[in-house]
């Protein structure tokens, strides 16, 4: 890789070679000259390419693989066709964890919205604001074990934050991560924080990059407040926005930090996820063949959503062209 | 050959010798064996999930002075409790260690069915353990030979404060009576009857335990254990309707399912609660000051005239199938399990030492548990270790439900017999 071609003066490039032969120097960079344009970023994307077809490709496949056996990790895997599919589809607990994925994807809905709304207050030119903004980012600074144990203590039913406030007005705080209806809203809450962090500094890059011109002609025209930022904000925001949703749903469906951190799925499996259950039941009840159907059911979600999200991305692209 | 002699030397020898016997056997054995082992491999590795600091240091020790005294360097690892439980299985398979920590009984024997622990009744035979070592034998033997040595035992029971106690005239309860009585008494000087964390859902498994021992007996409790029984048998009835009683009382600290033992623990010994059932690591969550003001009772009676069976869990040590140096494996552990090393590494966790030639414990926790144990006709180990780790999660989950909303018995047992029999393919 001594001769990485620059772009621009392709025709006058040279390969810098020490070694003083110029047959063999002509040579090879001819055959360069002929076969770069393919080479060069056949060279570039391989490295990514290998780890992303081992890591993703080969690990996907070979997980749909295990799915149709019974396997406890160890011993022989033995073939059962779509049995784990079966029992998945009896199991209850499935059903549970499936539940709490969509509450996961409705609540996580509230973080970009909440995001443009703080990096839009955030963005004014106000002394301190930067001191402002750090403190917004924490959360993303934090990893999100420590949010989850933070959060743990402030839910704590006999010396956290929550039922400090609620003592303060005469109230008992209900033990949110004991209660089968509630437990799965309060871990969500907790991961909505750095969610919200992250939506938050997407936007304000955005809104660095707005056009003056567009927001100036928009002034010229009287447009102020809600239609200002409807009409002439926003529409700008438009990829920036796309980004922060498509994040922030693949960040609901694969949740398994929090819930793990939190509760362990508990009390009694009601706040489990897919990928908490997948975890649980191999790594716990030595099901992988179970878990790895579990994991094939959330790689499908995920798959429409990811289709959805590269048509609508490709779209505009295309239409460019 | 040298070792065949020592041992009938040792068989011959008078019970009040014998202790320096296997201790001098063994390092005579230890030497004989290392002489033609010189072109073998001098390392030892041994992978240890032992979380608490003192336990881990006396380990350190022992293996440093064996270093000097044999010239094998020992390598100790030393992994997270709780990772160690998923990591075992894949370094069992590729990657073994020489020596290995774990837990006897059914955990140990779905290792043994995958041949991944190697048989180590050459050892027992060497240094006549069985003679030592009683029925805690059983915990690790699977078809008759021995697959590891049984480490600190943990017996577990009722704790509670001496001085609490005494300050309200109470006296440790003899019979489920006595109990809803104290419960009663409790209540009324604001006190939580039971402390119990079941945050990690075993808390409630073992109360479980208890309870249907005390009702059903071991055998029956075994067979439920070993998916031959269901757990819709009407045998099961009067464990839940007690159960069932003990929550309605509010015999249980609210809100459990948010905390763990720890907190429970710290309950106990803030006076914010009057009883609590663990083992004796119970001290962990006492100031230092304050542990010998635990006091340990057995589970009370419910069925009377029923023998008093208990949980007695029995964590132990192991040589993997797929370890390099299984020779010296074995030395380390015949130097390992003398009594006077065995009994320093099991002093720290205030465990029941298996062997029986063990110098008495100056702890009284220990003390206190040998002393109830000379009671017990059999012991079963905990939920957990004693049943299918697959049927132990979804057990685990269902008393924990069970504890939380006593009027989804039907569901959850329906619950439980199904997986029982998927697991035990019934």
């Amino acid at each position: 890789m001594h001769s990485c071609p620059k772009s621009g003066s392709a025709g006058e490039h040279r390969p810098h070679v020490t070694n003083s032969d110029p047959g063999k120097q002509k040579e090879m960079s001819s055959f360069w000259r002929r076969h770069r344009f393919w080479m060069a970023p056949t060279l570039f994307i391989l490295p990514g390419a290998l780890l992303f077809g081992i890591v993703i490709i080969m690990a996907s496949i070979q997980t749909v693989w295990v799915s149709f056996f019974d396997w406890d990790g160890v011993s022989e895997m033995r073939w059962v066709g779509l049995s784990n599919y079966a029992q998945l589809i009896d199991d209850p607990q499935f059903y549970v964890s499936l539940k709490n994925n969509l509450i996961w994807l409705a609540m996580f809905m509230l973080a970009p919205p909440l995001g443009l709304a703080l990096a839009l207050l955030l963005n004014q030119p106000i002394r301190g604001m930067r001191i402002m903004k750090s403190l917004f980012f924490v959360p993303l600074v934090l990893a999100s074990l420590t949010v989850g144990v933070v959060f743990t203590w402030v839910y704590d039913p006999s010396f956290g934050l929550l039922s400090l406030i609620s003592g303060y007005f005469g109230a008992t705080a209900p033990a949110l991560l004991s209660d089968e209806h509630f437990v799965t809203f309060a871990v969500v809450v907790a991961a909505l924080w750095p969610q919200t962090a992250f939506c938050l500094v997407l936007f304000l890059a955005g809104l660095n990059n707005l056009s003056e011109d567009l927001i100036g002609a928009g002034r010229v025209d009287g447009a102020r407040g809600w239609p200002m930022l409807w009409h002439v904000v926003l529409p700008q925001l438009r990829e920036v926005s796309f980004i922060a949703l498509a994040v922030t749903v693949i960040g609901a469906l694969r949740s398994f930090d929090m819930v793990a951190v939190m509760t362990s799925g508990g009390p009694f499996g009601s706040s489990t996820v897919l990928a908490y259950q997948m975890y649980e039941q191999s790594i716990f009840s030595y099901r992988f063949g179970y878990g790895a159907a579990i994991a094939t059911v959330l790689f499908v979600i995920m798959a429409v959503f990811i289709a959805w999200y590269l048509r609508t991305l490709l779209k505009p692209e295309r239409e460019a062209l | 050959m040298a070792v065949k002699d020592l041992t009938s030397l040792i068989k011959s020898a008078s019970s009040s010798r014998r202790q320096f016997m296997i201790g001098a056997g063994t390092a005579l054995a230890g030497m004989a064996l290392s002489c033609p082992a010189l072109g073998q491999s001098k390392e030892l590795t041994i992978i240890s999930n032992i979380g608490n600091a003192g336990q881990r240091e006396v380990l350190q020790r022992l293996a440093s002075e064996y270093e000097k005294a044999g010239g094998v360097k020992v390598t100790i690892n030393n992994m997270d409790h709780e990772a160690h439980k998923t990591a075992i299985r894949s370094y069992l398979v590729v990657g073994a260690p020489d020596l290995c920590f774990w837990f006897s009984g059914n955990r140990m024997k779905a290792f043994v069915k995958r041949d991944l622990f190697d048989d180590i009744s050459d050892l027992f035979e060497r240094e006549n353990y069985k003679s030592v070592l009683g029925p805690s034998t059983a915990a690790v033997t699977v078809d008759g030979k021995q697959y590891g040595l049984p480490l600190g035992g943990l017996l577990w029971g009722l704790f509670y404060r001496k001085d609490v106690f005494a300050e309200k005239g109470w006296t440790a309860p003899k019979t489920i009576k006595d109990l809803l009585t104290l419960g009663e008494q409790a209540k009324s000087a604001g006190m939580i009857p039971v402390s119990m964390g079941t945050k990690e859902m075993w808390p409630a498994a073992g109360w479980f335990d208890h309870m249907n021992l005390r009702i059903n007996g071991l055998d029956r409790h075994m067979a439920l254990m070993d998916g031959q029984m269901s757990y819709t048998d009407d045998a099961l009835k009067p464990v839940f309707d007690t159960w069932e009683e003990l929550i309605k009382a509010e015999m249980f600290s609210p809100n459990h399912t948010s905390f763990g033992w720890e907190q429970a623990a710290a309950a106990l010994a803030q006076k914010k609660a009057a009883m609590m059932d663990l083992a004796g690591f119970i001290k962990y969550g006492f100031p230092e000051d304050q542990v010998d003001q635990i006091a340990f009772a057995p589970f009370p009676e419910i069925t009377s005239g029923m023998a008093r069976y208990e949980d007695f869990a029995l964590n132990s040590i192991h040589v993997p199938k797929n370890a390099k140096n299984k020779q010296g494996a074995r030395d380390f552990l015949a130097y390992f399990y003398k009594p006077e090393n065995l009994s320093a590494f099991l002093e720290t966790e205030s465990a029941v030492p298996p062997r029986s030639d063990c110098p008495p414990s100056k702890d009284p926790l220990v003390n206190a548990a040998v002393e109830s144990l000379k009671t017990v006709a059999a012991t079963a180990q905990y939920y957990d270790r004693d049943t299918d780790p697959d049927m132990a999660q979804e057990g685990l989950k269902g008393f924990q439900e069970f504890m939380v909303k006593p009027e989804r018995r039907e569901q959850v047992l329906a619950r439980l017999e199904a997986t029982r029999k998927r697991v035990f393919k019934v």
